[in-house]
């Protein structure tokens, strides 16, 4: 009659049940079982200085389409308030535990739009056994995704007005794969596959967010388009070693010399 | 003076011929004598020597072939050949494949460097590796309008043997190249060999195993018999030429004169030694083995093709691309509709072929 459970089982059951209990009883909800098994890694990336004015790059194709538009250089975002947008966080460490809820609470595609002639997003990271590659067209020219994943299928393809694609990436990377357009020279773009949700991007404030990491020390690597990995003091090649604990794992603001920033 | 001249060492070479590591892109100086043994020891312990070639197990190359078309050149007793690679292709592709050879830098286009995996005359889609039959067609035809010579009088056991020696180089490349970023970017040595193998070996010879699998089946071609059906062929092509789905104008240019506005374009194997500006493309030389060369978009009134110039051969180019190069793939693949139907490309080869002198005929 009783159902064998594993201890992990059984505890989440309870808490579950605890859960709804209080929660009908007009409790505060206590913490569930389940976040006691993962913790949340949150940081934030400072560009201690004033930011180059972004370049504006050369657009001679396409003009009557792409001639409108003020194209500028997106190799190094700074928000208003010093936030270094666009950093690769990604954990390095091999063989973790995946928090179950992750899968499902995934975005079914990640996507990468041809839109008023330049890539949008600019950098994007994908869990390339979870999640689609999808790319489309919104512009009214031809367009062409082409990129190089190192020891996996190369892809250069031609997408029509409106028309669109999904590329299946057959391994993780280490690096950002860059992506080029061969009929527009200007547009670049990175996608970083992996085979976890362990990644994020850091947003226009600077921050960013890794949720649901497993317990324990892991190491992280933070990579920029700039300079390929973040070598900062405080990380080496980029890369800094956390011991993750249940709830928020704070690493606090970190900023950084424009030096450690400029195209080598 | 002169018994300097006379020091020993003699005339001849008593050291057997190495793989040259791939230092492509990187700064030798900054590659540590470790990082180097670690790299070529994992390489030598896994594909064996430019004399001595080996297969790491799990990889479906058979050795024979190798055999033949490795080591010194000489002669077996039945009079077959062998170092057949060293005797036709070192001078051009270089022992390590490396498309680095003695002769390289007199060409314009370069020879492959074959350890990248990457080929431009294919008959597969979706990116994907050649088929076997494809490297034959290149020995067998050569590739006109460069220096790769047609190797037509080679029985077909040279030229299997040849062509498996040729995928060998590149899955020893894949693999070399796999090797570089765990090494020099990730830190990671001395290397565990089984990983080697593993992560770079075996991905890279299971996708010469899945090509078979992606090549293109194109329809059967429109009749072209009357002159009516060949005019309304060559008017749809034509019009294919112009749309700006397709795009071809921009690089070939309205006439396909290869006049297009694309006027900088470069292959993969190049666009790594272009910097941002004239000065960092000089630094960037230091760094590469040959000198940057642009790519030119064909001019089809030469009539001239590379991949050749039946209209089988067009087709697939339109179709799955010229990988490697700024020609993008027009037709379906897998994941993309593509650009062009199939039945339009075969319109679009007709008028291309219209082209050349004599109108193709």
């Amino acid at each position: 009659m009783f159902q064998e459970l594993n201890r992990r089982q059984f505890v989440a059951q309870t808490a579950a049940a605890a859960c709804s209990l209080t929660a009908a009883l007009g409790c505060p909800a206590v913490v569930r079982a389940a976040d006691t098994k993962w913790g949340d890694l949150v940081g934030r990336l400072v560009y201690d200085g004033t930011a180059p004015p972004r370049q504006k790059l050369k657009v001679d194709k396409d003009l009557d389409c792409c001639g409108k538009f003020d194209i500028r250089d997106e190799s190094l975002m700074v928000g208003s308030d010093g936030g270094l947008m666009s950093v690769f966080i990604y954990l390095r460490t091999v063989k973790v535990e995946i928090c179950p809820e992750l899968a499902a609470a995934a975005p079914k595609r990640v996507t990468l739009d041809n839109r008023d002639c330049i890539f949008q997003p600019h950098c994007m990271a994908i869990w390339y056994d979870r999640q689609e590659f999808y790319i489309v067209n919104s512009d009214p020219v031809a367009q062409n995704v082409a990129f190089t994943p190192l020891g996996d299928t190369p892809a250069n393809i031609v997408l029509p007005v409106g028309g669109d694609a999904s590329h299946q990436f057959g391994r993780k990377q280490n690096l950002p794969v860059p992506i080029a357009c061969n009929y527009h020279p200007w547009e670049s773009a990175y996608i970083l596959p992996r085979d976890n949700p362990y990644f994020d991007l850091s947003q226009a404030d600077g921050t960013f967010r890794i949720a649901k990491v497993p317990l324990g020390m892991l190491e992280f690597q933070a990579w920029h388009e700039r300079v390929g990995y973040l070598d900062a003091p405080q990380w080496p090649k980029g890369r800094f070693t956390v011991t993750v604990r249940a709830g928020i794992n704070d690493l606090g603001t970190l900023k950084l010399n424009p030096l450690l920033l400029v195209k080598k | 003076m002169v018994f300097l001249l006379l020091a020993p060492g003699g005339c001849t070479t008593t050291e057997p011929p190495r793989f040259r590591l791939n230092t492509e892109g990187r700064d030798p100086a900054r590659i540590s004598r470790p990082q180097q043994d670690a790299i070529l020891g994992a390489l030598e312990g896994l594909f064996g020597t430019p004399d001595e070639p080996k297969v790491p197990p799990g990889i479906e190359l058979p050795l024979e072939p190798l055999k033949m078309a490795a080591g010194p050149v000489g002669s077996a007793e039945d009079g077959s050949l062998w170092g057949l690679y060293r005797k036709y292709c070192a001078a051009c592709h270089g022992i390590s494949g490396d498309g680095a050879g003695p002769r390289a830098a007199l060409f314009d286009p370069y020879p492959r460097d074959f350890r990248h995996g990457v080929y431009k005359y294919t008959s597969t889609a979706g990116g994907a590796k050649p088929v076997r039959t494809d490297l034959q067609r290149t020995l067998h035809c050569g590739i006109p309008g460069t220096a790769m010579p047609s190797f037509d009088r080679l029985s077909d056991r040279e030229i299997v043997a040849l062509v498996q020696y040729v995928v060998y180089l590149s899955i020893r490349g894949e693999t070399e190249l796999f090797l570089l970023q765990l090494v020099l970017d990730e830190d990671e040595y001395p290397v565990d060999k089984a990983k080697a193998a593993r992560e770079g070996a075996l991905p890279a010879a299971a996708s010469w195993v899945a090509a078979e699998k992606m090549v293109v089946q194109p329809p059967p071609p429109p009749a072209l018999d009357t002159a009516e059906q060949l005019s309304t062929s060559l008017a749809r092509g034509r019009k294919l030429f112009a749309t700006k789905d397709a795009k071809c104008v921009q690089c070939h240019g309205p006439a396909g004169k290869g006049d297009g506005e694309q006027s900088e374009l470069y292959d993969d194997w190049n666009k790594r030694k272009r910097g941002v500006t004239p000065q960092q493309t000089q630094e960037l030389a230091r760094l590469f083995r040959l000198p940057l060369e642009q790519l030119r978009p064909r001019n089809f009134t030469e009539g001239i093709f590379h991949g050749g110039a039946r209209p089988i051969d067009i087709y697939r180019r339109i179709h799955v691309g010229i990988k490697g190069t700024p020609m993008p793939a027009a037709g379906p693949a897998p994941g993309s509709s593509g650009a062009l139907k199939p039945e339009d490309i075969w319109h679009l080869v007709s008028f291309v072929r219209s082209l050349g002198p004599g109108g193709g005929r």
